[in-house]
């Protein structure tokens, strides 16, 4: 566009204020440009700083993905072979007309414990998000088995409930400014966005003087604007180096003792364990050495400097947690802390991974009301268990769903899978073992998938339901664990083709089924509902039509949220909601589940497919397979703004490709059992030698032969859980060539 | 008067927000036609490594050598704010002048479409933005504040008037408007 045609009539525009509904790690104000019915163009917050809540790359190009060509429009069903993703146009009334037959056949063959329903984060919403959606139509049609487990953060789930007896383990971002020492431990805010302004908020915070180390295995972006330090770090050892970091002050006498007697139960017997008076085995910089590959020195002065320095923020976060043993890498994290007595002080971290605080945490969401599931009638009370055992007695692990349709109750899971149906949700790309998921897909009976495109996952269904944009709807929205704002979508253009929302699909095959009871309100009562009943929202926001019209409420706070800031003020009065009432560095429920690899105490655990397994013979190179920054997992895949500032690229060092032959730009081959990946490989010194990173989410594409062109790190990574649940997505071993 | 932008290199995470933004507003495709570019800088060594990005709109040169370079006089520098803008319908498009425009320019400013004959188009400052009291889409895009626009001499008065950056040459011939803030090479871990 040349300058004589770039003004615009704002009188002709009409500005929506609104968020994404993104599973993202920020929420962000949107203004959409909306001109002749259509979104123009994408604007961000216009709130004065400091209170301005920047957007990111993603969201900058949401309207490429609105208007996508290849956005699906209608109501498809299969016509070639399954995954062969040829399609033909059918009306909303076959659809429905097919998909409730073939619920009542599937049904009455077999029972509802046949269904499978897969949700996952694609639409973060309170009204139209499928998942809940269609368990609220399921439950009433019968019932429905389903995965437990978030792929993303099961592992630091499951330790803060542990350690804290809580999710709510972070801080307002700001209070990251009176932090004189941040430990950035596998966390690159920079991609994986914790939080809108995060990045921005320690960026000041260096600029005030906070010194900044980020230990990773990649020089990440994040590390390349803020460290100080970069320690690099064999992906799946974090847990060493800090059982040493612990040794070390220890044995210097650095430690908080009288927080740790105050506050914790079990310091003994970790330092036991830490000084080898349990095992033998003392667990000195020099062993941590051996296994980390950070040179013992540089662990020491970490550790003083980091007992030393008060207040001292030691930020953990998801990613090593998705790993096999993932759980000890944050559980050892929130020991540290409370070693430093930082927990509940400003400045300072209680660590755990989620970085959760109590004002808008999508937790505490409004939604659509759940039906008990008569499927999981008579199953373990699972309310707050440590057991994941129990909580697998009628569900299945999202990592393992693949294998449960595969094998069934023969294979030791609760059901024989028949038909499934799939919203919110691109799981064949986004869970363990890509290829042995297509396998799974294949056999199905019959698959129901609810998408804006024929994603991976979506070219195995035998329906297509075509669903709307968060452009094309009214909801609540939130700003996933890092408020502290409400924020809303709101409609800004008419629905593309024949889409409809979740919600409404569910609506649709409700009556259908004859099921009259499904929905009582209007969208506009429902939201309303939420906003009103909500004990959050209705405390919070005062003026609804304000809130939706500006799409955004903001709570100000008048100090920083620290989490456990009360019970470290007032322990009798404010107790932590553990057994003991305190910090449980030795956990005697964990104890009681008598499992060797998830130990009461944290402890590093040398695991499978790490550099000890023999494996490592055949696959020399660990892989990575961080959060993408130029998509949301594997949403937005499809815009061609974000494709173009970053290309799918392997990160490998030198001294892994020279030998191989592989120069920069190469076509490489990334392999092993599981599948064989074809990426251009990117040759970069920000990468340890030993280790290859494929960012996740792009669209697995798998050619005649098998190899999978489309470059998904999934095709490659282990459909594998750790026995507090998380996924084990960064424990994989793979070979490279050139292609 | 004369505007200009100022980067802060030790902000700059290469996010390309800005370039994204920059496209949304200004309704280009994807593909080479580029009115925004950050550029990459990796040096040294594992573990000894040094990354830097740096933006590259058009940076409103006091003295365009675009100007003089465009056969037709497509290219003008407007009188009161300094903004280099191009009129398209001047211009003879990448086939028949071979693109002198991007061979003047030291930062290769001018883009073109992928199309034979596509007319040149570059960065103009979000004239319709900065028309209407609003900064650049870029600046406003930017997650860590990386960037300002705005008077040059108010930008120097703020920010210094540094004119160095790491892969950046401040080319005495066109002056470019910009100040910068420099991330300087660490010598050793």
């Amino acid at each position: 566009m040349s300058f004589e045609n770039s003004s615009m009539t704002i009188g002709e525009t009409r500005i929506i204020r609104t968020t994404s509904a993104f599973d993202c790690g920020g929420r962000c104000p949107l203004r959409l440009h909306v001109k002749d019915g259509r979104i123009i163009r994408v604007e961000g917050d216009d709130a004065q700083e400091p209170e301005q809540l920047r957007a990111c790359l993603r969201c900058r190009a949401y309207r490429q993905e609105i208007y996508h060509p290849d956005r699906l429009k209608y109501p498809m069903k299969r016509v070639g072979s399954k995954g062969e993703g040829k399609f033909e146009r059918i009306s909303w009334d076959e659809a429905l007309e097919t998909i409730a037959g073939e619920l009542k056949r599937v049904k009455g063959t077999y029972g509802n414990h046949s269904i499978l329903l897969i949700g996952g984060g694609g639409y973060l919403g309170a009204l139209h998000e499928g998942e809940r959606a269609l368990a609220r139509l399921l439950s009433m049609f019968g019932g429905y088995t389903t995965n437990y487990g978030n792929v993303s953060s099961e592992g630091a789930v499951w330790a803060v409930m542990t350690q804290y007896g809580s999710v709510m383990v972070g801080h307002s971002r700001e209070d990251l400014l009176n932090s004189k020492l941040i430990i950035m431990w596998g966390w690159d805010p920079a991609r994986m966005i914790s939080g809108t302004n995060t990045l921005y908020h320690l960026i000041r915070a260096k600029e005030a003087g906070a010194r900044i180390i980020c230990i990773d295995p990649r020089y990440h972006d994040s590390a390349v604007v803020l460290a100080d330090q970069w320690i690099p770090i064999r992906p799946g050892t974090d847990t060493a180096m800090m059982v040493s970091m612990a040794y070390v002050m220890i044995k210097e006498g650095l430690h908080d003792q009288k927080f740790l007697d105050k506050y914790t139960v079990g310091f003994d017997k970790f330092r036991d364990y830490v000084l080898g008076v349990e095992d033998g085995v003392e667990k000195t910089p020099a062993w941590a050495e051996a296994i980390t590959g950070v040179p013992a020195l540089t662990i020491e002065r970490l550790a003083r400097e980091y007992a030393t320095t008060k207040p001292a923020a030691l930020m953990d976060c998801q990613g090593p947690a998705r790993s096999a043993m993932g759980e000890q890498y944050n559980r050892c994290a929130m020991t540290l802390t409370a070693m430093t007595g930082n927990v509940g002080r400003r400045g300072g971290s209680a660590a755990g991974g989620l970085m959760g605080i109590p004002i808008g945490h999508m937790f505490r969401s409004s939604a659509i009301p759940g039906i008990r599931n008569p499927v999981e009638a008579g199953a373990p009370s699972v309310r707050g268990t440590l057991d994941l055992r129990l909580r697998l007695v009628r569900r299945v692990h999202t990592n393992r769903i693949f294998d449960a349709i595969l094998k069934g109750k023969a294979g030791g899971y609760p059901a024989d899978i028949k038909l499934a149906w799939c919203a919110c949700g691109n799981p064949l790309n986004q869970f363990g073992n890509t290829n042995k998921g297509a396998q799974a897909l294949r056999s199905l009976e019959f698959f129901i998938v609810s998408e804006l495109f024929v994603t991976p996952t979506a070219r195995f269904a035998d329906i297509l339901l075509p669903v709307t944009s968060a452009a094309e709807r009214n909801d609540l929205t939130r700003p996933w664990p890092s408020g502290p704002y409400f924020t809303c979508v709101n409609k800004a253009i008419e629905p593309l083709g024949e889409c409809k929302s979740d919600f409404d699909i569910a609506c649709d095959l409700a009556e259908k089924l004859g099921f009259k009871d499904y929905n009582t309100l209007s969208e506009e009562e429902w939201l309303k509902s939420f906003v009103l009943n909500n004990p959050e929202t209705s405390q919070h926001i005062k003026d609804y039509d304000k809130f939706r019209r500006e799409g955004v409420h903001r709570v100000k706070l008048a100090e920083p949220i620290v989490a456990f800031k009360e019970q470290i003020e007032d322990l009798e009065k404010n107790p932590f909601t553990t057994p003991s009432g305190k910090i449980e560095i030795f956990s005697q429920r964990v104890a009681d589940l008598k499992d060797p690899l998830c130990p009461p105490i944290p402890k590093y655990v040398s695991t499978w497919e790490d550099r000890n397994d023999p494996l490592i013979e055949k696959y020399p190179l660990q892989l990575l397979s961080p959060h993408p920054k130029n998509r949301v997992h594997s949403h937005l895949y499809k815009a061609d703004w974000l494709r173009e500032v970053e290309p799918h690229r392997a990160w490998i060092n030198p001294v892994d490709a020279e030998p191989r032959g592989i120069k920069d730009g190469d076509e490489i081959y990334v392999f092993n059992d599981r599948g064989k990946l074809a990426i251009r490989a990117w040759l970069t010194e920000r990468i340890m030698p030993g280790v290859i990173c494929i960012f996740e989410g792009a669209w697995y594409n798998p050619d005649k032969e098998g190899i999978d062109r489309g470059g998904c790190a999934n095709v490659l990574t282990n459909d594998a859980y750790s026995p507090g649940g998380a996924s084990a997505l960064n424990t994989a071993l793979v070979q490279v060539s050139k292609a | 008067m004369q505007i200009g932008f100022y980067f802060d290199q030790t902000r700059c995470t290469g996010c390309s927000a800005c370039a994204v933004a920059c496209k949304d507003w200004h309704d280009l495709p994807a593909g080479p036609e580029n009115w925004m570019r950050v550029q990459y800088t990796e040096k040294g060594k594992f573990p000894n490594v040094f990354v830097s990005y740096l933006v590259v709109p058009c940076y409103q040169c006091l003295d365009p050598t675009c100007i003089p370079a465009c056969p037709t006089r497509a290219i003008s520098k407007r009188d009161e704010d300094g903004i280099v803008v191009v009129d398209g319908r001047a211009c003879l498009g990448n086939k028949e002048c071979d693109v002198k425009c991007l061979k003047a320019c030291p930062y290769n400013a001018p883009q073109f479409g992928p199309e034979l004959g596509a007319k040149m188009s570059k960065c103009n400052f979000c004239l319709d933005r900065w028309s209407d009291n609003k900064l650049p889409v870029c600046v406003e895009a930017c997650p860590t504040r990386a960037l300002d626009g705005g008077p040059l001499d108010e930008l120097k008065a703020k920010y210094g008037d540094i004119r160095a950056a790491e892969g950046f040459a401040y080319s005495n011939r066109t002056k470019p408007a910009i100040v910068l803030k420099l991330k300087r090479p660490k010598t050793t871990r």
